[in-house]
C-alpha cells in the first residue's frame, strides 16, 4: 500500500460525495455525506496497518503532480507521523460533525448546501495536512475559510453575519502575510540555488541571516497566531464559535485551530530553526500568558459556547508553550494536546449544542442542573470535563503533565508558571461541571428531557472513547510522532550549532 | 543614409489577423451604409466570422514572429497572447450585447464597426515599440471607446461619462504625445527600444519625456491621481461596454507599459521603481477605500478596477522578468474577472426596476441561483481567494515584490486587499445569507448568455487551479520581451 494515493483518495471521496449531493434529492444529502465521510474515516483507519511507524519521521504515501514545473510548484502530498495523526483527527471529527448535524435545531433548511460545504471542508482539511508544498498548503489553508464562512453565516445563531465577516477577514488578511512569507522563501531559494521552489523538503535547506529569518518567522507567526489563536489574536474565535452551528464549532475547534498549531510546528520551527531558538523565551512566555488570560476570560463567560471557545484558546496556549520549549517532552506534550483537545472540544461543543436543542439557551444560568435527567449524557460530559481538565487517565493529562516536565528541564520557575496555567484551566472546567451538575433548578421543565441516543450517541462515543486511549495508552500516540520529534530536534541542533 | 533608401516589402503575413479584423470592420460599415435598418443578426454573424477567422489565424501562426513596416510593427508571443484574449473577449461581448441594447432600446448599427475599430486599435497597441504607431493606436481605441460609452443616447449618465472620458482622454493623448516629442528630442528616434537604451546628452529630456508619456498612460489605466474619469465613464457606459473597457481596454492600455518595463536601464531604474511603486500604492489604497463606501455595485466594481490597476502597477514597478510574468498573468486574470463581473451586472440590468443598488443583491441565491454562484466565484477571484486565477495573479505579484525587496509595497498591498475583503464579502453575504424581496430578478436570460457566464466563472477557477495552462503562454512571452 506504500504507493497508494491515500491523500488524494481521501480528498476525492468527500468531493465525489458533494457532487452527488448536488444531483440527489435533499433528504438523501445527509446519508450521502455520512456515507462518504465514513468511507474516508474507515480508509484512514485501514491505512494505519500500512503506515511504517518506525519511519514516522519520513513522508509516506507520497504523491507528486507538477503544477508549474518552472517554479517547482507541485501538488506534492504525503504524511509523516505528525501530519498523519492530524489526518486521522480530521477524518474522525468530520464524521462526528456530520453525524451530529442530523436533527440539530439549526440545521433545518438548505440541507444540500450544508452537507456540501461540510464535505468540501473535509477535502480541504486533508489537503492542508497532506501538503508538502507550501503554496499548495496555503491554497488549502485558505480554502477552508470559504465553507466555514458559509456555515457560520447561513446556519449560525443570531449574530452569525457579524461573526462570519469577522472570521473571514481576520484569517484572510493575516494569511496574506503568510503568502508573502511563502513566496519570499521561494525567492530566497532561487537566490541560493538558482531555482524557485515551494517544496518544504527543498526550503528547509535555505540559509538566512538572522534578521531576515526573524522577519520571515514573524510573517508566518502572525498568520498562525491568528489561526491558532494566541491571545491577543483570539477575538474572532469566541464570535465564530459562539455563533456557528454545533457541527461548525466542532470542526472549527477540533481541526481548524490545529491547522495553526500544526503549521507553527511544521513551518515556523521546521523552516526557521535559528529564529525559533532566538525567540523561544518570548514564545514560551506568550503561550503561558495566553493560557492564563484565556482561562480568566473563560470563567467570566455567561454563554456556554463562548465558554468552551475561550477554553480552547487556553488549551492552545498549552500547545504553543509545549512546542516552543523545543525539547522532546515539550514537543510530545504539544502534539498530544493537539489531538486531545480535538476530542474534548468536540465533545464540549456537542454538549452545548445538545442542551441548546432542549433549552434553547446558551446561558450558563439557564443550564443549571440541566443534565440531571439524562444519565448517559451526564456521564459522558463528566468524562469529557475531567479529561479536558487534565486529570490522570484523561486525554489532556499528558499534554499538561509533559509540558510541566519539559518546562522543568529549563528552570523551576518556568515549570511553576505552567502549573499556574494548568491550575486556572482546571478552575474553569470545575466551574462548568458545578453549574451543570450541582446547581439546582426547577425540575418540571427538565424532567421530560430524553437522553442521548442514535446518531448523537454514536458521535459522542466516537470522541469519548479515544479520550481514554490517549489517557491510558499514550504510547500508542507517541509512536506516531516520536521519530519525528527525534529528527526535528537533531535537525534543530545541527542547524543552530552549525549556524 | 543607407537606411533612408532601404526599401522593404511589408510582410503582410505578420499582420494577417489585424487585416482580417480591419476588413470585418469595413464590411460592417458597408452593411450599415447599404441597409437602412441593419439586421443585427447579420452584423453579429459577420463580426463573429471575422473575429473567429482572425483568432484561428493567430492560433495557427502562433510561432511566427517578426517585424514589418520598417520595424513599426512587431509580432511576438506577447502580442499574440494579448490579441488572442482581446479576440476571445470581443466575441464573448457579442454574445451579450444584443439583448442588453434591445432592453435599453438603444440598438444602433454603429456599435458593430466601432467595436471592430476599438479592437484593431487594441491589437496595434499591443504590437509596437514605435511611438507614432502607439499614438495612432491609442487614439483609435480611445475614440472608439468615447463613442461606445455614449451609445445609450437617451441616457444622461452615458453622455456625461463619455464627455468626461473624452476630456481626460484628450489630456492623456496630449501628454503622451508631448512625452513622445521629448523622447524623440533626446534620441532622434521614435523606437522605444532605441530611445531607452540610447545613452545621449540631455538626459533630462528622456526622463521628462518618459514621465509625460507614462502619465498619459496612467490616465488611461485609471491610476491614482489620474483616475477621475474612470468611475463616471464606467458607470455611465452601457454595461457590456464597461465590461469591454475593463477587459480589452486594460489589456490594450497596459501593453505599452509592459513593453517599456524590460527596457528600464540601470541609470533610471530607481526612478522607475519609486514612481511606479508610489502610483501603485496610492491606486491600491484609494481604489479599495473608495469602493468600500459605494452603494452602487457598478461604481463599486469601477473602483475595484482602479484598485486592480494598482496591483498590476505593483508588478510593473519590479523591472525584472518575474515581475513581467506577474504583470502579464494578472493582466489577463483581471481582464477575465472584470469582464465577467460587469457582464453579470449587464444581465441583471434587464430585471424590472434594477438599479445596481447593493441591497438589491439580497437573496439572489434564491431568485437566480446560477447567476449568484457565478458572481460569487468572480468576486472571490477579484478578492484573490485560492484557487482562482486572481489568487495566482496576486501571489505572483507578491513574489516579484519580494524579489525586488519592496516589502513596504507588499504590506500596502496586503492592507489594500484586506480592505477589499469588506466589499466583496458584503455582496456575497447579501446574495447568500439574506432574504430578498419576492419575485425579484426575473430576467429572461438566453442559453448562450447563461453558458458564457458559467464558462467564464469555471475558467476563473480552472485557470487558477491549474495555473500551468496560462503560465505556459505567459512565461515565454515575458522572457521573449526581456530578450527584445
Amino acid at each position: 500500500m506504500e504507493g497508494f494515493p491515500l491523500a488524494s483518495v481521501s480528498m476525492l471521496l468527500p468531493l465525489v460525495g458533494s457532487v452527488l449531493i448536488v444531483f440527489a434529492r435533499e433528504e438523501f444529502s445527509k446519508w450521502i455525506a455520512v456515507l462518504f465521510s465514513g468511507l474516508v474515516f474507515v480508509l484512514s483507519l485501514l491505512s494505519l496497518f500500512f503506515f511504517d511507524f518506525s519511519k514516522a519521521d519520513r513522508f509516506q504515501f507520497v504523491e507528486k503532480y507538477p503544477l508549474i514545473p518552472e517554479l517547482n510548484l507541485s501538488l506534492h502530498l504525503g504524511f509523516d507521523g505528525l501530519s498523519y495523526l492530524m489526518y486521522i483527527l480530521t477524518t474522525l471529527v468530520s464524521l462526528v460533525a456530520l453525524l451530529w448535524s442530523t436533527r440539530d435545531h439549526q440545521i433545518s433548511h438548505r440541507l444540500k448546501e450544508y452537507y456540501i460545504w461540510f464535505l468540501l471542508t473535509e477535502t480541504f482539511l486533508v489537503g492542508v495536512f497532506a501538503s508538502l508544498d507550501l503554496m499548495v498548503f496555503y491554497v488549502f489553508y485558505e480554502l477552508t475559510l470559504v465553507p466555514m464562512f458559509f456555515v457560520i453565516g447561513i446556519w449560525g445563531y443570531k449574530l452569525r453575519l457579524y461573526s462570519a465577516y469577522k472570521f473571514f477577514i481576520y484569517i484572510f488578511v493575516s494569511s496574506l502575510l503568510l503568502l508573502l512569507g511563502i513566496v519570499s522563501l521561494a525567492v530566497q531559494h532561487y537566490r541560493q540555488f538558482s531555482k524557485f521552489s515551494f517544496n518544504y523538503l527543498d526550503l528547509i535547506n535555505n540559509q538566512y541571516d538572522l534578521t531576515f529569518e526573524v522577519f520571515m518567522f514573524l510573517l508566518f507567526l502572525i498568520a498562525f497566531a491568528v489561526k491558532t489563536p494566541i491571545v491577543p489574536f483570539h477575538t474572532w474565535l469566541p464570535d465564530a464559535h459562539g455563533e456557528a452551528p454545533t457541527a461548525g464549532s466542532v470542526v472549527l475547534a477540533a481541526v481548524l485551530l490545529k491547522m495553526g498549531t500544526y503549521a507553527l510546528l511544521r513551518f515556523n520551527i521546521g523552516l526557521f530553526p535559528e529564529a525559533s531558538v532566538f525567540l523561544m523565551p518570548i514564545m514560551v512566555l506568550w503561550g503561558i500568558f495566553s493560557i492564563v488570560f484565556a482561562s480568566w476570560f473563560t470563567i467570566s463567560q455567561s454563554n456556554v459556547k463562548r465558554f468552551v471557545a475561550y477554553s480552547s484558546v487556553s488549551h492552545m496556549g498549552f500547545v504553543v508553550t509545549g512546542m516552543f520549549l523545543l525539547n522532546a517532552e515539550g514537543l510530545r506534550a504539544s502534539i498530544t494536546e493537539m489531538f486531545a483537545h480535538g476530542l474534548t472540544s468536540s465533545a464540549l461543543f456537542m454538549m452545548a449544542g445538545f442542551i441548546y436543542n432542549r433549552l434553547h439557551s446558551f446561558n450558563m444560568q439557564a443550564l443549571r442542573g440541566s443534565i440531571k435527567f439524562m444519565p448517559l449524557f451526564a456521564v459522558l460530559v463528566a468524562i469529557t470535563g475531567f479529561s479536558s481538565m487534565g486529570l490522570p487517565g484523561g486525554s489532556s493529562f499528558w499534554g499538561k503533565f509533559l509540558t510541566i516536565v519539559g518546562a522543568r528541564e529549563y528552570t523551576l520557575l518556568l515549570a511553576f508558571l505552567v502549573i499556574v496555567g494548568a491550575f486556572f484551566s482546571a478552575v474553569y472546567v470545575l466551574y462548568l461541571l458545578k453549574t451543570l451538575y450541582l446547581d439546582t433548578k426547577e425540575e418540571s421543565r427538565l424532567v421530560h428531557f430524553t437522553d442521548l441516543r442514535g446518531f448523537k450517541l454514536t458521535a459522542f462515543l466516537l470522541v469519548v472513547f479515544p479520550m481514554f486511549i490517549v489517557g491510558f495508552l499514550p504510547f500508542l500516540f507517541f509512536a506516531f510522532y516520536d521519530p519525528y520529534i527525534d529528527s526535528l530536534l537533531k535537525y534543530l541542533l545541527s542547524r543552530v550549532a552549525g549556524g | 543614409m543607407e537606411q533612408l533608401i532601404r526599401i522593404e516589402i511589408p510582410n503582410l503575413w505578420l499582420l494577417l489577423p489585424e487585416l482580417v479584423v480591419l476588413i470585418t470592420g469595413f464590411a460592417l460599415f458597408s452593411l450599415e451604409l447599404l441597409y437602412k435598418r441593419l439586421n443585427h443578426a447579420l452584423a453579429i454573424s459577420v463580426s463573429l466570422v471575422g473575429y473567429l477567422l482572425a483568432f484561428l489565424l493567430l492560433l495557427f501562426n502562433w510561432g511566427i514572429e517578426g517585424e514589418t513596416f520598417y520595424g513599426l510593427y512587431k509580432r511576438d508571443e506577447f502580442s499574440n497572447l494579448m490579441q488572442a484574449f482581446m479576440l476571445i473577449l470581443t466575441m464573448a461581448l457579442l454574445g451579450f450585447n444584443y439583448l442588453y441594447y434591445k432592453h435599453r432600446r438603444s440598438l444602433y448599427g454603429e456599435f458593430y464597426y466601432i467595436l471592430s475599430f476599438a479592437l484593431i486599435g487594441g491589437m496595434f497597441l499591443v504590437s509596437s515599440y514605435n511611438l507614432v504607431v502607439l499614438y495612432v493606436a491609442l487614439e483609435a481605441v480611445s475614440i472608439a471607446f468615447y463613442i461606445l460609452t455614449a451609445l445609450l443616447r437617451s441616457d444622461f449618465n452615458s453622455k456625461e461619462g463619455a464627455f468626461k472620458y473624452l476630456m481626460l482622454g484628450g489630456l492623456s493623448i496630449a501628454l503622451a504625445s508631448y512625452g513622445a516629442g521629448f523622447m524623440y528630442l533626446y534620441s532622434g528616434s521614435l523606437d522605444l527600444r532605441y530611445i531607452l537604451t540610447h545613452v545621449g546628452e540631455n538626459h533630462y529630456f528622456l526622463v521628462l519625456g518618459l514621465v509625460l508619456f507614462l502619465i498619459g498612460f496612467a490616465i488611461k489605466i485609471g491610476a491614482v491621481p489620474f483616475h477621475f474619469w474612470l468611475p463616471d465613464a464606467y458607470q455611465g457606459a452601457p454595461t457590456p461596454i464597461t465590461a469591454y473597457m475593463a477587459s480589452v481596454g486594460k489589456l490594450a492600455f497596459f501593453a505599452p507599459l509592459v513593453r517599456i518595463m524590460p527596457l528600464v536601464q540601470e541609470h533610471f531604474a530607481y526612478a522607475w521603481i519609486t514612481t511606479a511603486s508610489i502610483i501603485s500604492a496610492l491606486t491600491m489604497l484609494y481604489g479599495n477605500l473608495t469602493a468600500l463606501v459605494q452603494k452602487d455595485v457598478k461604481r463599486l466594481l469601477a473602483y475595484s478596477s482602479i484598485a486592480h490597476s494598482g496591483y498590476i502597477m505593483a508588478g510593473i514597478a519590479v523591472a525584472e522578468v518575474i515581475g513581467l510574468k506577474a504583470v502579464i498573468y494578472f493582466l489577463i486574470a483581471y481582464s477575465l474577472m472584470g469582464f465577467g463581473s460587469f457582464m453579470v451586472l449587464a444581465l441583471l440590468e434587464r430585471a424590472e426596476g434594477w438599479e445596481n443598488r447593493l441591497e438589491q443583491f439580497s437573496g439572489m441565491r434564491f431568485s437566480a441561483p446560477w447567476l449568484a454562484f457565478s458572481f460569487m466565484i468572480m468576486l472571490l477571484a477579484l478578492l484573490g481567494v485560492p484557487p482562482t486565477v486572481g489568487f495566482v495573479g496576486k501571489a505572483l505579484v507578491f513574489m516579484s515584490l519580494s524579489f525586488e525587496r519592496l516589502w513596504w509595497l507588499a504590506l500596502v498591498m496586503i492592507i489594500a486587499t484586506g480592505i477589499s475583503t469588506g466589499y466583496y464579502l458584503r455582496i456575497t453575504v447579501l446574495m447568500f445569507m439574506k432574504e430578498g424581496e419576492e419575485g425579484q430578478h426575473h430576467i429572461a436570460v438566453s442559453t448562450l448568455e447563461k453558458s458564457l457566464i458559467v464558462i467564464l466563472s469555471l475558467a476563473l477557477v480552472l485557470l487558477g487551479a491549474l495555473p500551468i495552462i496560462l503560465w505556459n503562454f505567459v512565461s515565454p512571452s515575458a522572457e521573449n520581451l526581456f530578450m527584445r
